[in-house]
Order: C-alpha cells, then sequence, then structure tokens
C-alpha cells in the first residue's frame, strides 16, 4: 500500500499538516524537535491505532487541545484508494472508513500495514525478552488468528493459574483444569513460533545480507523455555514446578518465558556486534518484518524509517538506502538529505510546520 | 436530593447493568412519574424473594422443591445438560431441541473471580450421577478458558464408566456462510464435523 495524502489537525506539535506524498520515495528534512518523528508516528498509527513510541492516546494530541483529526487516502493492494479519519480524544479513538464508523476496531487493526525503523529499535537486542517476545507475538499474531486466539487464552490460563498460586496452590484439581488447557495452547504456541521464526529467520538473514559487507552473516535463533511436542508433556511438567511456583507465587515455566536470540557469525549479537552492526541487525528484523507482511498478507507495509542511520558508516547507509529499492513506498525523516537525493520528494520540517 | 432518595438510587446503582444515570431515571420514574408502579414492583419484590429458591436436584430456579424441568415425568432422565448460569439453561428451553434434564453450576471456575470448585453446584451433580440413572453428560459451558477448565475438572470427576460425557459444538451459525466466518470459528467446525450420508 501506499499514503497518498495525509492530513493532519492537532497531532503533538503539528497544528494543521496537508501533504501530498508524490512517488515512492518521502524525506523529510529539518532540525531536531521540529516534529518530523512526529508526522511519521501519525502515518504509523493507521496499523494498529497505537503510537509506534508506545505513547498513550493522551501524549497523541497537541498542547490544549481537545481533539486531533488524521486523515488519510490511501492505495491499497486490496480496498483500492481509501479514504480514512481517525479522530483522537483524551478517552477515545474513533475510526472512518469508507462506509463510516468502523465499530470493531479489532477487525480494522492490521489491515493497514506500516513497519516503522525507529532508534528505540537497538533495545531488541540489549533490551529484556520480554521486548523481542513481544515483536514476535505482534508479527505472528498479525498474520494468524490461530495464533492471537492461543496466545490470548494461553495469557488468560497462565494468569488464573497464578492466581490459585496466589492462594496457596492447595487446590490441586482446580490446578489441573487450568494446567490441561495452559498446556493445550502452549504446545499450539511453540509449534507455530518455531515455525513462523524459521520463516522470519529466513528472510532476516536475505534482509541483512543486503545491508552489510560480505562476510557478516546474521541468524535468528529460536529459545523455548520448554521445547515441549505434545500437551501432556507439559502439562506433566507443570505438575512438578507446582512446588516451585507456589512459592514464587508465579508459573515459572512456558512460552511466556520464550526468547528470541539474534546472532552474528554464529555468536549472540547482543555481546559481539559492535554499535553500527548491532544497527544493521535490528533494520534487518525491521526489513524482515514487512517482508514477512507481505509475503503471508498480499499487502506490502509502508516503511517509515526514524532516523535509524546514525551510527552506521556511508558504506552501509548506502546499501540500507540500495536495499529499499523494491519498497512501494518509504518515508523517511533525517537532519540530512540521503547522499543521493535524487528520486526523493523531500518535505521541509519547521516549527510543526511541513512542506 | 434528598436522603432516601439518594439511597434508593445508590441501592440501584448496584444492580448488574445500571449506571448512574439509569439509577437516577428509574428512582425519580417510580417516585415521581409513575408512583402507582411503586407498590406493584414492592410486591413483586417481596413475594420473588419469599418463594424462588434452587431446585434441590438441578439448581434451577424453583418454587418448589423440584424445578419445572426436573418435574416433568415426559423429560428423559438418562441426560443432563450442565450449564453455568440459569439463562443458559433458559435459552436451551427456547430452542426446543432438547428434552432432557439440567444441571445448573451457577458459574465456572475462576480464581481471578474468586470461584472456587466448592463455589459451584458440583457436588449435587456428582451425587446425581452416582446415583446411577444418568446415562449422558452434556456439556453446555461456554467455550472461554474458564469454561474448558470447568469441562475438564468436571471430567476427571466423572465416572470413568457407565456414562457418556458430550460437549455442545461451537461453529457456523445457523444460516450462516463460510466465508465470512472467522479462523478459530471455521477451525472449530471442522474440529466438531460429523459423517453426512
Amino acid at each position: 500500500m501506499r499514503f497518498s495524502r495525509v492530513t493532519l489537525q492537532g497531532f503533538r506539535n503539528l497544528p494543521l499538516a496537508e501533504v501530498a506524498l508524490v512517488g515512492k520515495r518521502t524525506f523529510l528534512c529539518g532540525a531536531n524537535a521540529q516534529g518530523k518523528t512526529n508526522f511519521l508516528e501519525a502515518l504509523g498509527y493507521v496499523t494498529a491505532l497505537r503510537s509506534f513510541r508506545g505513547a498513550e492516546s493522551r501524549a497523541l494530541l497537541g498542547l490544549g487541545v481537545t481533539q486531533a483529526g488524521l486523515g488519510y487516502t490511501v492505495e491499497h493492494e486490496t480496498f483500492g484508494e481509501s479514504r480514512l479519519t481517525i479522530t483522537l480524544t483524551p478517552q477515545d479513538r474513533v475510526v472512518e472508513w469508507e462506509h463510516g464508523k468502523v465499530t470493531r476496531l479489532a477487525d480494522f487493526i492490521g489491515k493497514f500495514p506500516t513497519v516503522a525503523f525507529s532508534s528505540q529499535d537497538n533495545q531488541f537486542l540489549r533490551g529484556a525478552p520480554s521486548l523481542r517476545r513481544r515483536w514476535l507475538d505482534l508479527t505472528l499474531a498479525a498474520m494468524d488468528g490461530a495464533y492471537l486466539t492461543a496466545l490470548q487464552r494461553y495469557t488468560r490460563a497462565v494468569a488464573e493459574r497464578n492466581m490459585l498460586l496466589k492462594q496457596g496452590g492447595r487446590d490441586a484439581g482446580a490446578l489441573e483444569a487450568f494446567e490441561h488447557e495452559l498446556a493445550a495452547h502452549a504446545v499450539t504456541l511453540v509449534a507455530r513460533r518455531t515455525v513462523g521464526i524459521a520463516e522470519l529467520g529466513e528472510l532476516f538473514r536475505a534482509a541483512h545480507a543486503r545491508l552489510v559487507p560480505e562476510g557478516e552473516q546474521a541468524g535468528l535463533v529460536y529459545a523455548p523455555d520448554t521445547a515441549v511436542t505434545a500437551p501432556a508433556e507439559f502439562a506433566a511438567l507443570l505438575v512438578n514446578c507446582r512446588t516451585r511456583d507456589t512459592l514464587l507465587k508465579t508459573t515459572e515455566r512456558g512460552p511466556h518465558r520464550d526468547d528470541l536470540e539474534l546472532v552474528l557469525n554464529g555468536r549472540p549479537a547482543k555481546q559481539f556486534a559492535s554499535e553500527g552492526q548491532q544497527r544493521c541487525l535490528v533494520i534487518a528484523l525491521r526489513l524482515a518484518q514487512a517482508a514477512y507482511f507481505r509475503a503471508k498478507g498480499g499487502v506490502t507495509p509502508v516503511l517509515l524509517s526514524d532516523d535509524v542511520l546514525g551510527e552506521l558508516d556511508p558504506g552501509r547507509r548506502e546499501k540500507f538506502w540500495a536495499s529499499l529499492e523494491g519498497e512501494p513506498q518509504v518515508i523517511a525523516t533525517g537532519t540530512s538529505l540521503p547522499a543521493d537525493a535524487a528520486g526523493w520528494q523531500v518535505l521541509t520540517v519547521e516549527a510543526g510546520g511541513v512542506q | 436530593m434528598t436522603p432516601a432518595l439518594e439511597a434508593l438510587q445508590k441501592a440501584l446503582k448496584q444492580l448488574p447493568g445500571i449506571g448512574y444515570r439509569s439509577a437516577e431515571r428509574i428512582a425519580l420514574h417510580l417516585l415521581v412519574e409513575k408512583p402507582g408502579r411503586l407498590p406493584e414492583l414492592v410486591a413483586a419484590l417481596e413475594s420473588a424473594a419469599r418463594s424462588v429458591r434452587r431446585c434441590t436436584v438441578c439448581g434451577n430456579l424453583a418454587e418448589e422443591e423440584h424445578c419445572a424441568v426436573c418435574a416433568d415425568e415426559r423429560r428423559r432422565t438418562g441426560q443432563v445438560c450442565v450449564v453455568e448460569y440459569v439463562p443458559d439453561l433458559a435459552a436451551i428451553e427456547r430452542s426446543g431441541a432438547y428434552r432432557g434434564r439440567y444441571h445448573v453450576l451457577h458459574g465456572k471456575l475462576s480464581p481471578i473471580r474468586g470461584v472456587a470448585p466448592e463455589d459451584l453446584n458440583l457436588a449435587a451433580l456428582l451425587r446425581r450421577i452416582e446415583s446411577g440413572e444418568t446415562t449422558e453428560v452434556i456439556l453446555a459451558l461456554s467455550n472461554d478458558v474458564e469454561g474448558e477448565a470447568t469441562c475438564h475438572y468436571l471430567t476427571e470427576r466423572l465416572p470413568k464408566a457407565g456414562v457418556k460425557v458430550t460437549r455442545i459444538g461451537f461453529g457456523l451459525p445457523s444460516g450462516g456462510g463460510v466465508l465470512y466466518a472467522d479462523a478459530v470459528t471455521l477451525r472449530s467446525a471442522l474440529e466438531a464435523r460429523r459423517d453426512y450420508s
């Protein structure tokens, strides 16, 4: 898909911006704190009705503004040319699409995919496993309804079991009932994560190879907490853990403790990769995510690149831009133009104005 | 506002599905707009509180010792359909598709909501089945995590022989097309497919 026109009103520091996006490449250029990222954030918001910076709705409204409006004209592989508007208030968000208000937001989420590259992405490597699991869950669940259901039910069953453990874990019958339910979904999650990570790993390797000089090879390794294949096996493990879990008042083992490891030339990237290499790895992860959405959902996401090239040497920067060659739309921000600015639509962002 | 009106409004607001505005509206309706309805409502509440109780066999609502279903000798006694709440029973009754007996658990296992096995009408069900009249237990509990866990808990405690345990099917709505069903529903529908010949 691609955005052809965007209108923002009262969003963050952008009082009113009306922009036509022309061609496949748009570059938002400006000094720090002028509103470049805010503009990208507004574009990314259409995907999951959430900020890619993790900000809550209230923070998205301009200072002293009670309502913000986001309007998009989108060319979409499935829906053709679509008009969308999102109205944000401190309490609520309302989406209107073609024929009127979207009542079930869950059905809307993911229909208009974007993938944002941000400087915070380095946390994938350095941060807690929960960040990597979250990325994995979002990527797989967006393309697989059965995965989402298994994840929701698994999470619920773990919460119920944890409550039993907090109450002292004395009711073995009730524990067993929830462990039975939990085990079935745990096995589904592990199986689908195994397949998903293998597919994402291939895309990741390919994307990474386009970004770096020869001789660097990246990989994605699934590190399941428990690699069980049958629900009965997992249920038995939970029974064994009951005494310890009761002391800790929480379920210690299971897919909610899985991790995802990024490796570079066979070694853990967290410890061995340089700043620039780490940056390339997380960029490749985002590119792999975009390729996965395209392969599974048939819609090519718009790539939103938020000044991510800081740590990269000129060679890697060039390779980054070259790797985006086939992408239908890339919207990037930066304080200075890319070396080869030909073919880019350049917009200047200054004090909340975009033109 | 008077203290008595406020007290009434507060009491109404405690009821399920009634918020502040509705409570205010109902209170004013009863006291100002249609005060004539008040004695009727009070009498109905008192009478219901006095006479409605749980059926000693199945937990359904009754005014005698047994509910209308348990007292009806034409109903099949071998089948027991286990439901979470009384409205579930009423819904199945409205469908007219079932002529057996029921058992109402008055909830489902949920440690988060503070519902433990002893809070459910389970012991009576197990006693009922051990007494030997039942040949089939139909589990008509919802298919969320808590409903499934309750089904499992129950199944583990039922006699292993002599009683057939079945689960109601989950799948496409009647008159619904395959095209518009979500993936999870389709999966359930395929899993619950049956011989067609």
